[in-house]
């Protein structure tokens, strides 16, 4: 029987609001009178605003694979934004343990400029490893990515599988407790693919915790535990017991 | 505040490697354009306000004057500019990943220091060139330079976060910038501005320390002490709002970006 402080990621009545409108002049005000009020929030909707996310209450087990699954616009980032503190709860509580590696968007941290071991220092540090930490996997992580001949090439000259190749590298080579995969396993030749399977295997057994965002149902069924359908921001299925 | 940049202090390191190496890649003189701005500036005034204007002046040269006048200012306004754009360009990190958003404004701050430093020890060489007689109260430009850095922290921070919100910050800047340039005894000495309007001038910050900067390094002389104090204290507790201010508003930039 797992209890709940085994989780070490837990949402507890999870709300999460969000606006519609593009010019956003009432935030700041708001934030601020926040700030002096001590306020928390407005629980009802303005004007334009929805509930991305309603009453959302989940408990991962560390070691476990989540897989996260529903159509455009049912929640699905929005959690993972949560669980990386990207983002806040308008109301409830999320308690998130370990160190975060988010492989939401694969290469955001990445630089057009620069060179594929400068991007490496540069996504890494932003994944939150140390550049001594780097600098001992940095062998490792052009390994992994089979980049050795282009890795000192500004990275605006690599096609958009290097980069992606490059991109993953980085993140699964982080000491992360907890990993989140954002529609990220689509990516490179099969052979890579591969790879990159055996690469959460390995994860898994480091008693590493996986969130894993797809629409391919197939693939979620074969590397999770458990998979959380959401719809229109609330948990439709549950986690299987 | 200096606790949760602790732990992304390679982070920190790292952008400021990264605005360095972006900034001179590609660019056939690199570095030597942290000297070749605020030198160019310094001739400029220098042939305006020298040769075609021939203002009366104090007893050194022009040269001296502005350069001394330049050389902070370029420091802080290359800092602001870089700090207003940098969260709303970034917006693909910060709706992606956590970390403390200040690095991004911070590193601004930090490669415009290096600049600023380079143009520091140009400003040295000038000094000993023209062969200023170097007293003890050039150990005044330590606090001055500190109050400068922490100053333009405040405004950088402040420039950053509001244009998160309101894409008018950028606009308004690049004006607020001109008329501040103006405001600041950069092309003029403070001595020879009337009482009156001497108190609304030394209410911007810059004023006192860009004035002073000039007092200690080439006039020799001290600094007035309750100046001091009071500018200080504006400065460090606008540098504490702001900070505070920051922090409590940042988790909001992700959604509002």
């Amino acid at each position: 029987m797992r209890t709940l402080s085994d989780s070490v990621i837990t949402f507890q009545k999870v709300w999460k609001k969000y606006s519609k409108q593009q010019v956003l002049n009432n935030s700041l005000r708001e934030e601020l009178v926040y700030m002096i009020t001590g306020r928390k929030c407005r629980d009802d909707l303005a004007e334009g605003e929805f509930w991305a996310l309603n009453d959302i209450c989940m408990s991962v087990v560390k070691g476990q694979c989540i897989g996260l699954a529903g159509h455009n616009g049912s929640g699905k980032s929005t959690i993972l934004k949560l669980i990386s503190n990207v983002t806040y709860p308008t109301k409830g509580e999320i308690k998130v343990q370990g160190r975060v590696a988010p492989l939401i968007e694969l290469g955001a941290g990445m630089h057009p400029d620069l060179t594929g071991t400068e991007n490496i220092f540069m996504n890494g540090t932003i994944l939150g490893l140390s550049i001594r930490e780097l600098k001992k996997r940095i062998g490792d992580i052009v390994a992994f990515s089979g980049l050795d001949d282009f890795i000192n090439v500004p990275v605006k000259k690599y096609s958009s599988g290097m980069y992606l190749r490059l991109a993953f590298s980085i993140a699964v080579h982080s000491p992360a407790d907890i990993f989140l995969f954002d529609e990220v396993l689509a990516v490179g030749d099969e052979d890579f693919q591969s790879r990159c399977l055996k690469r959460i295997e390995a994860i898994r057994s480091n008693n590493g915790t996986i969130i894993v965002v797809s629409h391919d149902s197939e693939t979620l069924k074969r590397i999770c535990d458990d998979i959380v359908t959401l719809e229109h921001g609330a948990v439709a299925r549950g986690v299987r017991s | 505040m200096f606790e949760r940049l602790y732990v992304y202090k390679d982070l920190l390191l790292v952008f400021i490697w990264r605005e360095f190496l972006i900034r001179y890649k590609q660019t056939t003189i690199g570095v030597l354009w942290a000297i070749l701005q605020p030198v160019s500036l310094m001739l400029l005034f220098t042939f305006i306000f020298g040769v075609v204007l021939q203002t009366t002046h104090k007893n050194y040269p022009y040269t001296l004057f502005y350069f001394a006048g330049v050389l902070p200012w370029t420091f802080f306004s290359g800092a602001t500019n870089f700090a207003v754009t940098s969260l709303s360009g970034n917006f693909n990190l910060i709706t992606k990943i956590y970390f403390p958003r200040e690095i991004i404004p911070l590193s601004g701050v930090a490669i415009n220091f290096i600049d600023y430093m380079i143009g520091l020890a140009v400003y040295i060489l000038l000094l000993l060139f023209n062969q200023v007689p170097l007293t003890w109260n050039l150990l005044w430009f330590i606090p001055l330079l500190a109050m400068l850095v922490i100053y333009t922290i405040s405004i950088s921070l402040l420039l950053a976060a509001l244009n998160v919100y309101y894409r008018d910050v950028k606009l308004a800047s690049t004006f607020l910038l001109q008329f501040l340039f103006f405001a600041t005894p950069i092309i003029y000495s403070i001595d020879a501005v009337d009482n009156r309007w001497k108190t609304l001038l030394f209410l911007n910050p810059l004023t006192f320390i860009i004035e002073n900067m000039r007092r200690v390094t080439i006039e020799g002389r001290g600094i007035i002490l309750w100046q001091l104090g009071a500018e200080l204290l504006g400065v460090v507790f606008l540098y504490f709002i702001t900070y505070k201010i920051f922090i409590k508003i940042e988790r909001a930039f992700a959604d509002v970006i």
